[in-house]
């Protein structure tokens, strides 16, 4: 085990160089760079506009420009952002992104379990009954309604409908302003609350349907293998049965699952983090793509990329922890 | 869960900027604001009082502090209210006016310029401003090449020199000139920068430090209390992604001729949201004060306006900034391909056809809700050098102007005479060998100009001129224009009231006379005399004679058609009217805009 571990390990080195290559390449094969907007600025003259090519190093060849970088990352230097001019993942975790992608992702992963293996148990033991098409109509429902759509629906249903701001409540962001700057009070936490759970609802809902099917389609599996009959023909009671013999074989995939979740964590999201004013480190990565701005996109994708293979990794592991049959030489 | 609670309280718990005590009694030298007072442009405003909170929204997220190496408004949103030059421009009427210096004058031969600052000023820690201050910010900063500063194109005079700056006294700067250059006094209203702070990250005063520091100074890491400025509002707290608070400056020297201390709020608190439609509902919610409208939002905030006690100011003011289309003269010039069509897109007859085919009355109409105006020349309307004024400053009367109102017939008129007709019988109009014409028309992911693009091809279809549109990706677009390989690109640029500001676009060398880079090698008279224009417009004090070579460039760009304007959208305001004075809003500033002037002006009246 610690053998194939080391192994995986090592594996994720030369994967990592390719996806720097690679994604170096899609940024450079982007029109455009960095500059582009500037060109249109009026007051600025070609000799200017060259001045600053030079000055972040676009005026290299491409390949030039890539062994440059790969050169700096091996000495710990991922290079500065060209907006912020902090180094490129301090400009991607600053202010607490990191920190609140972590909150907002587990609590949502979290809730979505919660209430998706209950729902999915439910439903499988009443299997074609118009309860279990209740619950799978609405979990689809979660998963056909695009994210963006349901965060601005939901947003203009508590502003234009419920018309929260006549009881003195915001929408979007993590406080309503009137709380930045107060010290942390059940109040504040409240207040927390009440930003959070348009983010648990909007994302929750479309992850959901997905673990209700899987969890349905598992337990009708194994609900239907020889043993689950033999526990049933000893006399056991039905919620014994399903319970402490069918479930907990059932659930053993959703935790490979759980494991490839995990980039999901830090990149997911990204369209709610925005229409909620959330600070996440998807939405640094996705006003780093709007501007082209080089260091802070690599660093943002090998960041995803390196918790890709660590999320698979998990998965491996999780699965052989679970499983008793599964060994990895 | 209480460890990660406690963590989140830490995160949101504000870094507050250790602001001085202010002053004791109003300076002598404070810059007072006629609020009120009858015969000036702010007779119409009332005086204040203190306290509250602004709210509005903003959409960017700042990138940085620092003032003179910020590239974007998101940036210089906040800088520019932290910070003051020695000119600004006036907030309710938008010209040069004096601001950190008291006054300034220029010698007879306009190539030296004093300037006289105010005393006994200080900034946010209690430092007091002095001329160190200035030419730090002018000769360290600006003007250092190390430093990557934008600024520093604006300071370049025609004959490729830049001015320089000396101290007379702790209160006296003298600029000299190499040769006389108006717009200087724009250039010259640079934001200062606090040397006592700031010099140590300056390579050339503290060799210590790697070059290239100062570039990486003030960035949003920086602890806000480090932050220090002389404008009316210092920023105290910054919560990523969400928001931003401003602070009352307790030693700006703005005061009300009641000797009330600018600015009249407390804090603004800025909203960083997603787009206009989240503004849209926070403003509807009450969470923030004042909103500059789209024309779409003012059906949906109309209704309500009544029972929540705002108003949507609707106005003919139009704003700053261009709209064009550009037939590209130069096609096919680097391989060698499309000669005719080149030939039919630098023939001006076939550039006036276009324009008698666009239609402004309906783009306005359809487009933009009816709130817009049309746009006849290259120069921002607001500007007081815009051709559609008599005098330097005067109303619009479009009295000279040149226009082309839709005219159908004129159009396919002016086609016919230059052999652009439909030789072939297929329904469309061909070039004069007889080869078929088809144009390609372009933009971006714009609602507005994509709107604008649907028009224009179905009114050149109407006139039997075969053209495709087609959305393309912004950098692509932009790199098609730049590049001189675009058809016809629909497009926009920034502007300003000062002509010379774009002076890149309109003169034959220009990195934006896109549409015809050749003229750099092989101008026409008609370049020659615009380029002549701007140099003549720029080299004299005298801002009548200035307007007389502006309002010949500009109608001389309006008979060559390059770039072909469109329209532009008027101002559209809205504020809870418990908001003083935000009524004054205006495309010269607003409480909320991007140099916020009037947000010093403005005032809770709840209190």
């Amino acid at each position: 085990m610690l053998t194939y571990m080391l192994r995986r390990t090592l594996y994720m080195i030369p994967l990592l160089l390719i996806v720097s290559l690679i994604s170096f390449s899609l940024i450079k094969l982007m029109p455009g760079d960095y500059l582009t907007v500037a060109r249109l600025n009026p007051n600025l003259s070609e000799q200017d506009i060259q001045e600053q090519v030079e000055r972040f190093g676009l005026d290299k060849p491409f390949l030039v420009q890539y062994l440059i970088w790969l050169k700096n990352v091996v000495q710990g230097d991922f290079g500065r952002s060209f907006g912020t001019r902090m180094p490129a993942f301090k400009t991607l975790f600053f202010g607490g992104r990191l920190f609140w992608t972590i909150i907002i992702a587990v609590t949502t992963l979290l809730l979505t379990w919660l209430f998706a293996i209950p729902i999915g148990i439910y439903s499988a033991t009443h299997q074609y009954k118009a309860s279990d098409h209740a619950v799978t109509f609405f979990g689809f429902l979660g998963l056909s309604i695009p994210n963006f759509f349901f965060a601005l629906v939901l947003l203009w249903l508590l502003v234009v409908v419920f018309k929260i701001g006549d009881k003195g409540l915001g929408i979007s962001g993590l406080l309503d302003a009137k709380y930045y700057g107060q010290p942390f009070s059940w109040a504040v936490f409240v207040n927390y609350m009440w930003h959070l759970w348009p983010v648990w609802v909007v994302i929750g809902t479309s992850g959901m349907a997905g673990l209700i099917r899987l969890m349905r389609g598992n337990l009708l599996d194994t609900l239907s293998l020889p043993y689950v009959q033999t526990a049933r023909s000893k006399g056991l009671a039905e919620t014994v049965v399903i319970y402490k013999h069918a479930v907990r074989n059932a659930i053993n995939p959703l935790v490979t699952v759980l494991g490839l979740s995990l980039p999901g964590l830090v990149s997911g999201s990204i369209v709610v983090a925005i229409i909620l004013n959330l600070p996440t480190v998807g939405r640094a990565y996705f006003a780093a793509l709007q501007q082209q701005d080089e260091p802070v996109i690599m660093g943002a994708l090998l960041f995803f990329s390196l918790f890709l293979l660590i999320g698979n990794v998990l998965a491996d592991f999780l699965l052989a922890w679970v499983d008793p049959r599964i060994r990895y030489d | 869960m209480k460890n990660v609670l406690i963590l989140a309280g830490l995160l949101v718990a504000c870094s507050l900027t250790a602001l001085g005590q202010g002053y004791a009694t109003m300076p002598a030298d404070a810059l007072v604001f006629p609020v009120g007072v009858a015969g000036t442009v702010y007779e119409d405003m009332e005086l204040g009082v203190r306290g509250g909170t602004l709210n509005y929204a903003n959409i960017t997220d700042p990138k940085a502090w620092n003032n003179h190496t910020a590239k974007e408004t998101s940036t210089t949103h906040y800088t520019g209210r932290m910070h003051r030059g020695m000119l600004n421009l006036d907030h309710i009427s938008g010209a040069i006016v004096p601001d950190f210096a008291k006054s300034y004058d220029i010698s007879d031969d306009g190539l030296v310029v004093t300037f006289y600052l105010r005393q006994g000023i200080k900034w946010s820690d209690g430092v007091e401003i002095t001329a160190d201050d200035v030419l730090f910010t002018y000769n360290d900063v600006i003007l250092n090449e190390d430093v990557d500063c934008n600024a520093r194109a604006g300071q370049r005079l025609p004959d490729g020199t830049y001015p320089l700056m000396e101290k007379v006294d702790d209160y006296t700067v003298k600029v000299t000139l190499s040769t006389i250059y108006r717009p200087i006094l724009n250039s010259l209203s640079f934001n200062l920068m606090p040397k006592h702070k700031l010099a140590q990250s300056v390579h050339k005063l503290n060799p210590s430090v790697p070059a290239g520091t100062f570039n990486q100074t003030w960035t949003l890491d920086t602890p806000l209390s480090e932050l220090v400025g002389n404008g009316p509002w210092i920023v105290t707290d910054y919560q990523v992604n969400t928001g931003v608070t401003m602070t009352r400056n307790p030693y700006y020297y703005g005061y009300d001729p009641a000797g009330t201390q600018l600015p009249y709020y407390d804090k603004i608190y800025v909203h960083i949201v997603a787009n206009q439609d989240v503004s849209l509902l926070k403003y509807r919610n009450g969470e923030i004060d004042v909103f500059a409208l789209r024309p779409t939002d003012i059906p949906i905030l109309l209704p309500d306006s009544g029972r929540k006690d705002y108003t949507v100011a609707i106005t003919d003011k139009a704003g700053y900034g261009t709209t064009w289309i550009c037939p590209n003269q130069d096609i096919g010039l680097a391989d060698g391909t499309n000669a005719e069509k080149r030939e039919l897109y630098r023939n001006v007859k076939f550039r006036q056809a276009l324009a008698y085919l666009l239609d402004k009355d309906t783009m306005i109409e359809n487009v933009l809700n009816g709130l817009g105006t049309a746009q006849w020349t290259g120069l921002s309307v607001p500007s007081p050098f815009y051709a559609g004024r008599d005098i330097y400053g005067g109303p619009i009367t479009d009295n000279d102007s040149v226009i082309y109102e839709y005219d159908l017939a004129k159009a396919t008129a002016l086609l016919d005479e230059i052999g652009v007709v439909d030789k072939d019988g297929d329904g469309w109009r061909d070039l004069p060998s007889g080869a078929p014409l088809v144009m390609e028309l372009n933009t971006n992911d714009n609602t507005v100009r994509v709107a604008y693009s649907l028009i224009i091809q179905d009114d050149f279809r109407a006139a039997k001129l075969n053209c495709n549109f087609q959305v393309i990706d912004f950098n692509t677009l932009v790199n098609q224009l730049l590049g001189g390989t675009g058809d016809i690109i629909l497009l926009g640029l920034t502007g300003g009231d000062e002509p010379n500001s774009g002076k890149n676009v309109q003169t034959s060398c220009g990195n934006l006379h896109a549409f015809r880079f050749s003229a750099c090698d092989d101008p026409d008279e008609v370049d020659l005399r615009i380029d002549e224009l701007m140099d003549l417009g720029a080299n004299t004090f005298d801002l009548d004679a200035a307007f007389a070579y502006y309002k010949e460039y500009q109608r001389l760009l309006a008979q060559q058609l390059g770039y072909i304007y469109l329209c532009q959208q008027t101002f559209q305001y809205t504020y809870y009217n418990y908001v003083g004075n935000a009524n004054m809003a205006s495309p010269i500033s607003t409480p909320a805009g991007d140099n916020g002037l009037l947000s010093e002006l403005c005032f809770d009246k709840r209190l």
